[in-house]
């Protein structure tokens, strides 16, 4: 699964506020290789969203580089091969991304099918009857394809952000992005939303994240991340990040929430 | 207190029925007008208001090695964030303005507004040809009005249009642009959609405002309810009674279309607690 193959460089990565008064990221380096499950855990104020929502520059980070394909996203613009200079278009780079948010956002005036088909109509220009056939399967795969013309007030939370990770699996993503989906579910659906992205992982989906869920991090991890403070403080396999850790502060940050 | 609304003096104003006919007639043409023309005006602003226009940045990105410094630190290389500089950089020639011609309106009396394009515009720098409409409103006097109101009702919309794309959790754009929308294909299908719910009650009130707000035309010659009342007070030495059944008027309009809009409104928002 893990071919060591390099999808996401991230250099140095920065995030300031206020002229560095405020350092939400501070100099975060690491690698994503194709079928990483990358989980990024730590104190809350760590940075760890922000590290998350750089990834695909729904924060612009202050400085660093995000090497995305072997285009670095964080700039204007590139050389292509040619060493001629054009412009990113991050559009097209968000497409290969998919993300889960902690509040879903789903599109609430649209049916649960129009959510899903509307990025892949209007973006990759699928047909309608080929991306409701595609959406139909997704959401047999979630136990979900009765729930096709529903709206999303009508669903759960669990049911919702179940919908939300095919919403995003319908753009055919090289990486999925995780923003603490299950933080604001009841305790009782974080199973179902776990389970599906249990299945995802073993199916060799490069995913990265960020989450309270200690269970999850140890089970279906491959690397686990722990920031503190905007720095990546330690990493390693879940068993030494759970089994051996040696950062003081992890040391610490596991004692209160294991 | 001999003459103080008396029933005789109602029965000398009903020759005056057709007048107040067409000034009800005037007003609502005029109100009608001013909202269409004032939402477009609006949407403009609104559009202006909102855009991403920023001339400096874009040099910034064109030459980065000599106009790096409106993005960038020159001696850490990294993006600024706060200070004079970051400001510059962001300025935005085309929302400044708009917020500029927003807040000039805003801040200065309909009153002086309308006597200032009538008498400095449409005076002064064209002459408007004189022909009636339906033979009894003046176009050079219901024009200017129209432009007037509406470039003073512009300011309003703009507002309103503004304050709806903006009430639309950001999550929601986040979410159309995480599946790579385009920022025009979220405004198109994501916001647009959602925001016309909480953007067109607010519009109808402001054309309730707009047939209230109308009378003050009468200063510059529009034939509206005000200025009939006007004139048949001068016709007749009636004071009070003219004025009463112009109450009346504004208020049979105003009252139950207010009224509508908020029952559709009410009908709009049910169902959608989200």
């Amino acid at each position: 699964m893990a071919t060591g193959d390099k999808l996401i460089q991230v250099r140095d990565l920065k995030k300031y506020y206020n002229k560095g008064a405020i350092k939400a990221l501070d100099g975060v380096t690491v690698d994503i290789d194709r079928g990483d499950v990358m989980v990024v855990i730590g104190p809350s104020g760590s940075g760890k969203s922000t590290f998350l929502r750089s990834l695909n520059l729904m924060e612009q980070p202050t400085g660093g580089a995000i090497i995305f394909d072997g285009v670095d996203i964080t700039k204007p613009k590139v050389p292509d091969a040619s060493g001629k200079l054009v412009r990113v278009n991050i559009d097209q780079h968000r497409q290969k991304m998919g993300m889960v948010f902690q509040h879903f956002n789903l599109f609430p005036h649209m049916t649960i099918l129009d959510n899903m088909t509307l990025a892949p109509i209007q973006v990759k220009h699928m047909n309608k009857a080929e991306a409701e056939k595609k959406a139909l399967a997704l959401l047999a795969r979630v136990g979900l394809q009765d729930r096709a013309e529903a709206y999303p007030i009508q669903l759960s939370g669990g049911q919702k952000q179940r919908i939300a990770i095919v919403r995003a699996l319908m753009m055919e993503p090289e990486v999925m992005l995780f923003d603490e989906p299950t933080s604001a579910l009841d305790p009782e659906m974080v199973g179902e939303v776990l389970e599906v992205m249990k299945e995802l992982a073993q199916e060799g989906m490069t995913m990265v994240v960020v989450t309270h869920e200690m269970g999850f991090a140890r089970e279906v991890g491959s690397r686990v991340l722990f920031m503190a403070d905007g720095k990546l403080l330690e990493q390693g396999t879940p068993d030494e990040i759970f089994g051996h850790p040696t950062h003081p502060r992890l040391q610490d940050f596991l004692s209160r929430v294991l | 207190m001999g003459n103080f609304i008396q029933l005789k003096n109602f029965e000398a104003l009903l020759p005056y029925a057709n007048m107040f006919k067409e000034g009800l007639i005037v007003t609502l043409l005029l109100a009608f007008f001013t909202v269409l023309l004032g939402f477009v005006l609006g949407l403009m602003l609104a559009v202006l208001r909102m855009s991403n226009f920023r001339p400096l940045l874009w040099l910034a990105h064109a030459f980065p090695r000599v106009f790096g410094f409106f993005e960038r630190d020159k001696e850490s290389g990294l993006l600024r964030d706060s200070g004079f500089l970051y400001h510059l950089g962001r300025f935005n020639p085309l929302s400044f303005l708009a917020t500029a011609y927003v807040e000039v309106i805003r801040s200065t009396p309909v009153l002086v507004q309308i006597s200032l394009i009538y008498y400095g515009v449409f005076s002064l720098l064209f002459d408007l040809p004189t022909f009636k409409i339906f033979g009894f409103i003046s176009f050079n006097r219901f024009f200017p009005g129209v432009v007037a109101l509406a470039m003073n009702s512009a300011a309003y919309l703009c507002e309103i249009i503004r304050s709806g794309l903006q009430s639309i959790d950001g999550g929601q754009t986040e979410a159309a642009r995480s599946l790579g929308l385009t920022q025009m294909q979220n405004m198109r299908f994501i916001i647009l959609p959602q925001a016309i719910k909480n953007i067109l009650p607010a519009i109808a009130n402001e054309f309730v405002t707009i047939i209230k707000e109308s009378a003050i035309t009468y200063v510059i010659g529009v034939q509206d309810i005000m200025a009939m009342v006007n004139s048949i007070r001068s016709a007749t030495y009636i004071i009070m009674e003219p004025l009463l059944v112009a109450t009346l008027l504004y208020f049979c309009i105003c009252f139950p279309l207010s009224k509508l809009i908020a029952y559709i409104e009410r009908r709009m928002s049910r169902g959608d607690r989200r």
